[in-house]
């Protein structure tokens, strides 16, 4: 019996295996290799053409005392701060919203979902336009409210929030996802709630806030990561006639990822963006971790 | 398999679309020839490709316009190139140099005179000792103004930088909530408007030593073109009304660029406007004069460019694309190249050519190339990095947020970091 | 009461419209924008009509850029990776759902991972890599990935079949059908819906991608409609009149995909998210 069962066992192993196979293979040669690749290569010199020179953890060192690379960290950090509570709220802000009865829920949370499928080049532009000083409607709006409208990508103190409510137009995706999770909560939950008396907020706090707790983790877990490595808004939004890069008012807008990919493909210092590359993974890990680690205690799983 | 399928039909269209005139015929070889150059440039440069290929029979020219330098860079990268002759500025030939991935011209093109092309040019083209590139085009930068908004202040086109000062003062308008209606200076190149005026105070961007050229930003000719820009602009009339004013202008050298709709009375610019102003805006009453300079001695400095032709290290038909090189560098193809795009020929002989004459105020770009005062960013591998951090710096600068010593002394800073050969 | 009831539907339904008025208002002001006339364009406070409506900002997008080259290109690479993705993403979540294998946890967990890995950790070997092998500037490193599985993807298609029940798949290995037949006859047809989801959302993905076509291709004849979109922007800078006709351009094939494959987008990442 033993025999046949460790057979058994193996012949089960190898067919996971076989079927998995496809995933193993991009693993070793898209993930694993070039993990260890980057990192060998942030020790080193390298400008594509010729051979890499080793220098040792010169590329690290010299990463401290650039200014310019904590210019990038530091805006980077300000998008994220700012990018995922505010994802977060108006995310759920909306998924209720959405949820309430009225006719044609499908058609509306489509159209708040559309932007999410639009290329984002279309949408730098787009947000380009919108954003301008003197034609655009952003600035429009506002001074129809009275309020006097800033120069977003000219300002150094507007145009980091300007890239944040470029990524906040696609935030139906979460939105459809909280949507989602709501419709999920137990009708009689509230019920019960409405029967002891309590209010609108606090049903929000006691029933629905832990309810979505979960969804909101791995939102925000999402989002974090996405906004860390954010390259393609900026980029668009800072763009200039003949691609020259331009890191926008003051090097506001200069992302990480950006700094990155000037250090990477047109300085061509791979080595160097390989050792920026290592510094926004470890992190991006410890960021994650935490946040894993004291979700314990806002994050409720199961039903209650 | 569905992939092979697909893929077959598109890479037989693709093959057929990559040769010209429909296959390749024994002996013909086949060079691509990638430039930056875009539009109506482009099309000029086709003409001159096609003249090429019908005046002899060894060899094809394909040509492809990618106006993006960092594709081009790219391509270069890889062991087989997709292009055998390009074109770029001058100040990147040194960094590429350093990397090897330009081949020396000095044995492809033996019988090619280095000294019939204007000196400040042939500077950028050569890297310890070896030739990387030809010129094609040169190009000075000089002061365009409106006629007709002079006229209306009362301004003399200004000769030195006081009166410039000044003029800008006399051509700025604002209405009664302080925005700016219309601008004395424009700059249709912030880098390019700074860099010029740093050589028109006297100032030097890399050293003063061109076989040994240093990242010298910090120099007291190029801190007072900033103090300039920040008194006569920036601290003047706001940053952030100048910017506001700005984000309204339309797109360069088309119908809405500011310069021709009258929204800015003078520019720091090339002499490729004198063929796109009557082109775009035939209505527009424009001269043109020498840079202002700090000081009587200076008369003359201005900043030069060239553009220019280089093999990648990585090309299959380095042979077949020397000629077409020498071709192009040629006194016919450079004639007309030149005339098309309105730029000023690499070749000092060819600056008296009567056929620029043709051109309205083409002659006080052509002058400018002829003085010694003449200068241009050196050619070295900091180049590229360089360019970034004082673009980065200028912007600083023009919005008020350092002041230039702050902005120069960063700069400085950096370039202790920068790539040395 | 019946009045307080109304008003709270009124309510309601104001609230849902400014919302969707704001999502919805962006496409408003480029479709505004690409009609209008240059003059128009360039006029402060904008106006949302166009004063006069013409079509020369899509003739000049037109002349300019080679759309329908771009388009193919882009349809031919994402029409590749969703094949790529049919074909590796539900092999692998098969294993992952139902095979009992040791280590299938550890393989989970190593796909859940990968999702959280910055992708320029990896960009600079894998570009090396696709150029000692001669494929930088074609499209191999744009398809080629696909065919190895995106864990987003075969986590999706996982939990899918984790809800799935297993009595037809146990019947027929009961009735000693080999597993490779298993997965074919009876796996795949089962997971029809996510497949679909899957692929709606691959084809959408790339058709969008911006990075890879950027580092990648360098020939404009192979560009993708992004990186053209993105070199016509770097050629003609500010010409907003037919920078957005090109954009509105560009979002018309994704809004068609959208309106017929709308209930496997929603449902899909509502599934995949929620579990």
């Amino acid at each position: 019996m033993r025999a046949t069962e460790r057979a058994g066992r193996r012949r089960e192993l190898l067919r996971g295996l076989a079927f998995a196979a496809p995933f193993l293979i991009g693993f070793a040669v898209f993930i694993a290799y070039p993990i260890l690749a980057s990192f060998r290569y942030s020790f080193t010199d390298f400008n594509l053409f010729q051979e890499p020179q080793s220098v040792g953890l010169d590329n690290y060192a010299r990463m401290l005392s650039d200014e310019r690379m904590w210019q990038s960290l530091g805006n980077t950090l300000y998008l994220t701060a700012l990018g995922v509570p505010l994802t977060i709220v108006i995310a759920l802000a909306g998924a209720h919203v959405l949820n309430m009865p009225v006719r044609g829920q499908p058609l509306f949370r489509a159209l708040v979902y559309l932007p999410t499928i639009v290329p984002v080049v279309v949408g730098g532009y787009l947000w380009r336009w919108l954003l301008n000083a003197q034609y655009g409607f952003v600035n429009h709006g506002l001074n129809l409210l009275g309020i006097p409208g800033p120069l977003w990508l000219e300002n150094p103190d507007w145009s980091r929030p300007a890239i944040v409510l470029m990524s906040l137009w696609t935030v139906g995706g979460t939105m459809v996802i909280y949507l989602a999770a709501l419709k999920d909560v137990p009708a009689d939950l509230y019920e019960a709630a409405a029967i002891d008396g309590a209010g609108t907020w606090r049903r929000f706090t006691h029933i629905t806030w832990p309810a979505l707790s979960p969804v909101t983790l791995f939102q925000v877990i999402v989002t974090l990561i996405g906004f860390l490595q954010i390259f393609a808004q900026p980029y668009l939004l800072t763009q200039t006639r003949l691609n020259t890069s331009s890191g926008g008012p003051e090097d506001t807008m200069l992302s990480y990822a950006m700094y990155l990919f000037q250090n990477a493909f047109v300085f061509l210092k791979m080595g160097y963006a390989s050792a920026m590359a290592w510094v926004l993974f470890l992190i991006t890990l410890v960021i994650t971790a935490v946040l894993l680690l004291t979700s314990r205690r806002w994050v409720h799983y199961g039903s209650r | 398999m569905k992939i092979v399928k697909l893929g077959m039909p598109l890479l037989m269209v693709a093959a057929m679309a990559g040769c010209s005139g429909g296959g390749e015929p024994a002996g013909k070889t086949t060079i691509t020839f990638s430039y930056l150059w875009s539009g109506t440039e482009a099309e000029a440069l086709e003409k001159i490709i096609s003249e090429f290929n019908a005046g002899q029979d060894k060899i094809v020219v394909k040509g492809v316009s990618s106006p993006d330098s960092q594709k081009q860079l790219a391509s270069m990268s890889s062991a087989s190139g997709t292009f055998d002759i390009s074109d770029n500025f001058g100040n990147a030939v040194g960094s590429w140099a350093a990397k090897g991935i330009l081949a020396p011209l000095d044995d492809l093109l033996k019988d090619v005179d280095t000294g019939a092309f204007a000196p400040a040019a042939m500077n950028q083209m050569r890297y310890r000792g070896k030739t990387y590139a030809l010129p094609i085009s040169v190009h000075t930068f000089q002061l365009l103004y409106n006629k007709k908004l002079l006229d209306e202040a009362g301004v003399k086109p200004p000769t030195t930088t006081e009166e410039l000062a000044a003029a800008i003062g006399k051509l700025t308008k604002t209405d009664d909530k302080g925005a700016i209606t219309q601008l004395g200076l424009g700059n249709p190149s912030l880098p390019n408007s700074l860099t010029t005026l740093g050589y028109a105070f006297g100032g030097t961007w890399d050293g003063t030593d061109p076989a040994a050229p240093a990242p010298t930003p910090a120099d007291p000719g190029n801190l007072a073109a900033l103090t300039f820009w920040q008194d006569t602009i920036t601290k003047k009339y706001g940053a952030d009304k100048v910017a506001a004013f700005t984000a309204g202008w339309g797109q360069y050298m088309s119908a809405q660029d500011p310069f021709y709709a009258g929204k800015v009375a003078m520019v720091i610019d090339g002499e490729w406007q004198a063929v796109s102003i009557p082109k775009n805006a035939p209505e527009l009453e424009w001269g043109v004069t020498a840079i202002p300079v700090a000081r009587p001695d200076l008369a003359g400095a201005t900043q030069l460019t060239a553009s220019t032709l280089f093999i990648p290290a990585n090309s299959k038909h380095k042979q077949e694309a020397a000629v077409f090189l020498k071709h192009l560098v040629g006194e016919k193809a450079m004639r007309d190249f030149n005339l098309a795009l309105g730029n000023l020929p690499a070749r000092t002989a060819m600056a008296d050519d009567p056929a620029f004459a043709r051109i309205p105020n083409f002659t006080a770009w052509m002058e400018a190339m002829k003085s010694p005062k003449v200068r241009s960013l050196a050619s070295a591998p900091y180049a590229a990095e360089y360019a970034t951090d004082l673009g980065s710096a200028f912007d600083s600068v023009a919005r008020g947020g350092a002041t230039p010593q702050e902005a120069m002394a960063k700069v400085a800073d950096r370039g202790k970091n920068y790539a040395r050969d | 009461m019946a009045r307080a009831e109304r008003l709270r539907r009124a309510g309601r339904r104001l609230a849902v419209a400014a919302l969707v008025l704001l999502f919805a208002f962006p496409f408003l002001a480029m479709l505004s924008t690409a009609f209008k006339l240059p003059e128009d364009v360039f006029r402060a406070p904008p106006t949302l009509l166009p004063a006069e409506w013409t079509l020369g900002n899509f003739a000049t997008a037109f002349e300019q850029m080679p759309v329908w080259r771009y388009l193919g290109n882009t349809l031919f690479i994402s029409a590749a990776t969703v094949i790529g993705t049919l074909v590796a993403c539900p092999l692998v979540a098969y294993s992952l759902s139902k095979l009992r294998w040791r280590g299938r946890s550890a393989l989970l967990a190593v796909v859940l991972s990968t999702m959280m890995l910055p992708p320029q950790v990896t960009m600079i070997p894998i570009y090396l890599l696709w150029n000692a092998l001669n494929a930088g500037d074609t499209y191999w490193p744009l398809i080629a990935p696909a065919f190895f599985g995106t864990p987003f993807l075969i986590f999706m298609i996982r939990q899918f079949l984790m809800n799935v029940p297993d009595e037809l798949i146990a019947a027929a290995r009961m009735d000693g059908a080999s597993e490779l037949r298993i997965y074919l006859s009876i796996v795949l047809p089962l997971a029809r819906p996510a497949l679909v989801t899957s692929a709606v959302f691959q084809f959408v993905w790339t058709w969008t991608d911006f990075l890879n076509p950027l580092i990648y291709l360098n020939d404009s004849e192979k560009y993708t409609l992004s990186i053209g979109l993105y070199a016509f922007f770097g050629e003609h800078d500010v010409a907003w009149g037919p920078l957005l006709a090109a954009c509105v351009m560009f979002t018309m094939p994704a809004l068609l995909i959208f309106i017929f494959g709308q209930r496997y987008f929603v449902g899909g990442i509502s599934a995949g998210a929620l579990k």
